[in-house]
């Protein structure tokens, strides 16, 4: 059986539909003029002992919700949900001793106390065993030397320290599974790498299951073996992270500001780019912020600095950035029938 | 399952780390304590300066308003020391950082509310334990072990009633963005208990007896040891009441913590 089994689950909201303006506001208070908005919509999925799945989507995609109702703090509104054969909302607390989570960038841990009391609070809490403890303790120290930030406070942990505490503490109690939101948010390439190791090591070291749900590509790339994308509430894709790594692996996306940028700008741009490298070369040329305008390519098919003299030599350019291809960019591909 | 045993053990444990940390901050805890300390002489202050005045309010001495407020003091002490935290409880909500309470394998309330132990809630509960022995003493209350057990037993329902209260106001935060007029309210009520009911004409009686009952804060219980031949029939229902409310609050909480749904992150 299945470690996580999900089949045909929603989750639908209901909203009140909201009216303008402040006598809008009074009328509201009275309104029955309710909508429903379906935050998840006839999902499945079963996720095995061990794996490392990547759930991923753009904001608003659902990911929230279905984390939410697998650590029982959503009722389903309709579907099959059960993690480790319990239905989570209905046995929370006992679901909570096989889990561990960690939400973006609130920390679990006592701000006012330091680490090393946080762990022992954690180990009467789930009441792991003296000597697991240690050795629980002793791996941590291994790998990412905990033992330094032992008697700081929570509060003068820097953002990445305390992530790795943080990530650390939801392991202590050998949890069956992992969630992970979003947890190299906000963190600069060094301190990433540092995590994701970190978070490798502890799914190898007690074959712990973790879902990841991240806006990062690159934690998925390094990390995990399948990945599922969701957005409005389904699934795009479910499947090996090999597939998705060789259609994105190679994308980049240039961001140019062009000087006297109007409405046409995009328009002209898709159009001399087709011409003279062809239509099946798969340009797309977006606008994601005020300004900038987006060229994503495919690097195996056209070479960056192609792409760089063309533009240059077209355009009066202002300013440059080279990124790597953005999770709305990939969801847009996966509809436009890139993944078959 | 945990036992209660193991919850008050992890309670201590939390609590005496809580206390470890904020004892860093001590500046911060005298003059906590201070003010508190002054707001209690305060009100004291105001019941003298009224009975230098008035030979007597509502027929109860200063001596009697003083052993009143006293069994205030101790019976609001357990909502402040140990139910501290429920003044964030909107904040969290709005913030989505309630989420973290769900992911424990514990009690949501209490892990909810070990997060914070007020200190000086302590220091009201020691000058109310000292004016209730000295006003006892003045008014030369006779006390035998069985009104001791009394007094242990309305002590306990008048916490109870005074948690109740603000734990189910607070809850107003699930449903309502603006909540805290709700919390406000039920806090500010609190300052009518330490004052005979015989003083408040017949709908605040009646809403101070019945309804939002501060009454059994600390007149009603207070009734039994210093005029037993007055007492109504219903003061004697103060346990079944303490008891009840809680559980209608705690009710309420369960039903808030299941209907939230968080914040996007």
């Amino acid at each position: 059986m299945s470690l996580i089994h999900i089949e045909n689950l929603n989750k639908h909201f209901k909203v009140l539909n909201r009216r303008e303006g402040l006598s809008g506001a009074f009328r509201d208070l009275f309104s029955g003029n309710y909508k429903t908005v379906e935050a998840v919509s006839g999902i499945s999925f079963d996720i095995e002992a061990g794996e490392i799945v990547g759930y991923i989507g753009p904001n608003g995609a659902g990911k929230s919700t279905t984390i939410k109702m697998m650590t029982g703090i959503l009722q389903p509104t309709s579907g099959v949900i059960e993690v480790n054969g319990l239905v989570p909302y209905y046995n929370r607390i006992r679901q909570a001793q096989t889990m561990g989570v960690v939400f973006g960038q609130r920390t679990q841990l006592w701000w006012d106390l330091p680490v090393i009391e946080s762990f022992k609070i954690l180990r009467e809490i789930y009441k792991v065993d003296e000597k697991i403890f240690n050795q629980q303790m002793e791996m941590f120290n291994d790998l990412v030397g905990l033992k330094a930030l032992h008697m700081q406070q929570v509060r003068t942990l820097s953002l990445g320290q305390r992530m790795l505490c943080d990530i650390a503490a939801s392991f202590l109690h050998n949890p069956k599974v992992v969630f992970l939101d979003e947890p190299t948010i906000g963190l600069d390439i060094s301190v990433k790498a540092k995590i994701r190791s970190l978070i490798k090591k502890l799914n190898t070291e007690h074959k712990t299951t973790i879902i990841l749900t991240t806006h990062d590509l690159g934690d998925v790339e390094a990390l995990c073996t399948r990945i599922i994308i969701i957005d409005k509430g389904k699934i795009l894709y479910d499947g090996d992270i090999k597939k998705v790594n060789a259609l994105f692996g190679a994308y980049r996306t240039l961001k140019l500001q062009v000087d006297n940028f109007n409405e046409s700008t995009l328009q002209v741009l898709q159009e001399k780019m087709t011409s003279h490298f062809g239509t099946d070369k798969n340009f797309t040329v977006s606008q994601t912020e005020e300004f900038w305008t987006d060229i994503t390519f495919d690097q195996a098919l056209t070479p960056l600095s192609d792409v760089l003299n063309f533009v240059m030599k077209n355009f009066s350019v202002l300013d440059v950035r080279i990124v790597e291809i953005s999770m709305e960019n990939v969801v847009q591909k996966v509809y436009d029938g890139a993944l078959g | 399952m945990r036992t209660l045993g193991e919850y008050i053990r992890l309670y201590f444990i939390i609590e005496a780390q809580y206390i470890k940390a904020r004892m860093q901050y001590r500046a911060d805890f005298i003059i906590s304590s201070i003010g508190m300390l002054f707001t209690s002489l305060a009100t004291l202050g105001v019941f003298w300066v009224i009975l230098q005045s008035v030979p007597d309010v509502a027929g109860w001495s200063l001596m009697e308003m003083v052993f009143i407020y006293a069994f205030y003091m101790i019976a609001i002490s357990p909502m402040q020391i140990l139910f501290d935290h429920i003044w964030q409880l909107r904040f969290h909500v709005q913030e989505g950082t309630f989420l973290k309470y769900y992911f424990r394998p514990l009690n949501m309330m209490f892990y909810y509310m070990s997060e914070m132990f007020d200190l000086k809630g302590l220091i009201q509960l020691v000058m109310g334990i000292a004016l209730l022995i000295y006003s006892s003493i003045q008014l030369q209350v006779d006390w035998t072990i069985l009104k001791f057990v009394l007094l242990l037993i309305t002590l306990f329902s008048a916490a109870l009633v005074q948690i109740a209260i603000i734990v189910a106001a607070s809850c107003a935060a699930f449903w309502v963005v603006e909540s805290y007029p709700v919390l406000g309210l039920a806090w500010k009520l609190r300052e009518f208990a330490p004052y005979p009911m015989s003083i408040f004409d017949g709908a605040f009686r009646f809403t101070f007896t019945f309804l939002i009952p501060i009454g059994f804060v600390a007149f009603y219980p207070s009734q039994l040891f210093l005029r037993p031949e007055e007492v109504h029939w219903f003061v004697y229902l103060s346990p079944i009441i303490g008891v009840g409310l809680f559980s209608l609050a705690y009710w309420i909480w369960a039903k808030g913590v299941n209907s939230y749904t968080g914040t996007g992150s």
